[in-house]
């Protein structure tokens, strides 16, 4: 309400066009810089995360590195000991067969057994000559220790039991049948 | 708030007009809070809104989007009245036509509504933030001496007289005169400077002749004047001086008035003759409250010269006292007194 004057003054307005276009201009360059502020922001915070998940996949990669490392050194240790058994079991094949083809065709075996360091057999021979020509002499050739006792069978052959032993240098298969 | 802390930075500017008879005056003041940065005068050859003038005051309010534009009122149809009642102001002016304002809650002003129109049409360009009366101003100008005890307050512009008489800030009586300006060939001319020769010479008109002189009727009047003593007594010589406003005389006697000049002379009469109209016509005037005037402070906008003060002393036994007054910056104090 005036005091003195018949008209009320204009109403004024501190802006300008020339502020106006200031405000504007600053407006705009604040807006663009917040915005920019704020991808920065969520991109860093988005960074943040996907570091973290990274941190946590590499930890859980590295268990599962270790883990993989401990299979392969199972199934190495395993392939070893496959590769073990099988040449232990070709070692017995041949040793098996070599046995065999040790026993002449006049003596039959009953029963042989394989030690670790040791051959113990039993079978019937006709005579015991036959015995000490034909398969004492091949066993003392391998066995360094070798001991036999003969008793009679009904039918008038000799049962035997050879027990041949070699030292422990010579080791031999260590497994038992 | 936004709007005051914007209004505490920005300069503020005050454009000022002034119409005379035949210039515009324009002064502009540019403040920072209360302090005064610069201010700008200049007088334009016509009253109406010229490219010049535009050009001036856009110069200084492109500054600041706080500029106020302030005109002094010229309405011939302006006035002020002593009341704020509407249905008592009908018994003094018919305000239908006019837009009017109360002043204090005890006296109105009024000017015509057609006219203030004209005026914010005539400064569509620049546009008009205040409309000041002269009513307003010469209050405001005497703003220490209209809360005393009654006195005629003038204020005198070339175009126009406004008068008032206030008592103890209370509006009497008040008037707007336009002077009309006599030319030297006008047919009135010669019977005015009869009348301002038989002023300059009193004992021509006063003196007696004594031919014609009936001594009785000369004893009859005389005894009118039983009271002599009483009057020169000592009482009533104090009584008259503590109505003499002797700071303002003192004030006064700083701004010397300059000896009347020839052409000066028949508009100060013409003034006076006007003024003298106006208080008479307050005293035969019922509905004014009428009380014994003793005291006249003139606010002289035009440089009055020493016969008006001396024509209202002796014609009119009245204590002159003569202010001038800047028109334009009494309007830049009305603008910021109104912005407060």
């Amino acid at each position: 309400m005036t005091r003195y004057s018949y008209k009320k003054p204009r109403t004024k307005s501190p802006f300008t066009p020339e502020l106006q276009l200031i405000v504007s201009f600053f407006g705009v360059t604040i807006l663009m810089l917040s915005l920019t502020y704020l991808f920065l922001v969520y991109k860093d915070k988005q960074f943040i995360n996907e570091k973290n998940a990274m941190v946590k996949e590499k930890l859980f990669l590295a268990h599962e590195t270790a883990n993989i490392d401990k299979k392969i050194a199972y199934i190495q240790k395993q392939k070893l000991t496959a590769e073990k058994v099988l040449t232990q079991n070709m070692v017995l094949k041949d040793s098996i067969a070599n046995l065999f083809d040790l026993v002449p065709e006049r003596i039959t075996l009953s029963k042989a057994k394989l030690l670790k360091n040791g051959l113990v057999l039993q079978g019937i021979t006709p005579t015991k000559d036959v015995y000490n020509f034909m398969l004492q002499a091949p066993l003392r050739s391998i066995f360094q220790k070798t001991y036999s006792s003969f008793y009679p069978a009904s039918n008038g052959w000799l049962y035997f039991v050879s027990k041949n032993y070699m030292d422990e240098e010579n080791e031999g298969l260590d497994s038992e049948n | 708030m936004l709007s005051k802390i914007f209004e505490a930075l920005y300069v503020k500017i005050f454009v000022n007009i002034v119409i005379e008879k035949t210039k515009t005056l324009v002064y502009i003041e540019m403040r920072s809070k209360k302090e005064l940065l610069n201010h700008a005068y200049m007088d334009f050859p016509t009253t109406h809104l010229s490219d010049a003038m535009i050009e001036f005051i856009l110069r200084y309010t492109q500054e600041s989007p706080y500029y106020y534009i302030a005109l002094l009122d010229t309405s011939k149809e302006q006035g002020a009245i002593p009341t704020c009642t509407k249905s008592k102001l009908l018994t003094y002016y018919d305000i239908s036509e006019s837009e009017y304002k109360c002043f204090n809650n005890t006296w109105s002003l009024y000017t015509s509504k057609s006219d203030l129109y004209q005026l914010e049409k005539t400064y569509n360009a620049i546009g008009l933030d205040f409309i000041f009366s002269p009513f307003t101003l010469l209050y405001h100008f005497f703003k220490d001496k209209v809360s005393e005890n009654i006195a005629l307050f003038v204020l005198v512009q070339e175009e126009s007289i406004s008068l008032t008489v206030f008592q103890y800030s209370q509006l009497l009586y008040a008037k707007y005169i336009v002077v009309e300006h006599m030319s030297v060939e006008a047919s009135g001319n010669d019977a005015n400077l009869e009348e301002l020769e038989e002023l300059e010479d009193p004992s021509f008109d006063d003196s007696i002749d004594l031919e014609d002189m009936d001594v009785d009727d000369q004893i009859e009047s005389l005894e009118d004047f039983g009271d002599i003593e009483d009057l020169d007594s000592i009482e009533d010589i104090e009584q008259f001086s503590e109505n003499k406003d002797i700071e303002e005389e003192l004030f006064e006697s700083e701004d010397e008035l300059r000896d009347g000049e020839d052409e000066t002379f028949q508009a100060d009469y013409q003034k006076f003759t006007l003024i003298e109209k106006g208080v008479s016509n307050f005293y035969s005037d019922d509905r004014y409250e009428s009380e014994f005037i003793e005291n006249i402070y003139i606010a002289d906008a035009t440089g009055v010269s020493g016969d008006l003060k001396k024509y209202l002393e002796e014609e009119m036994f009245l204590n002159v006292y003569i202010r001038k007054i800047d028109l334009c910056v009494e309007l830049c104090e009305l603008s910021k007194e109104e912005l407060n």
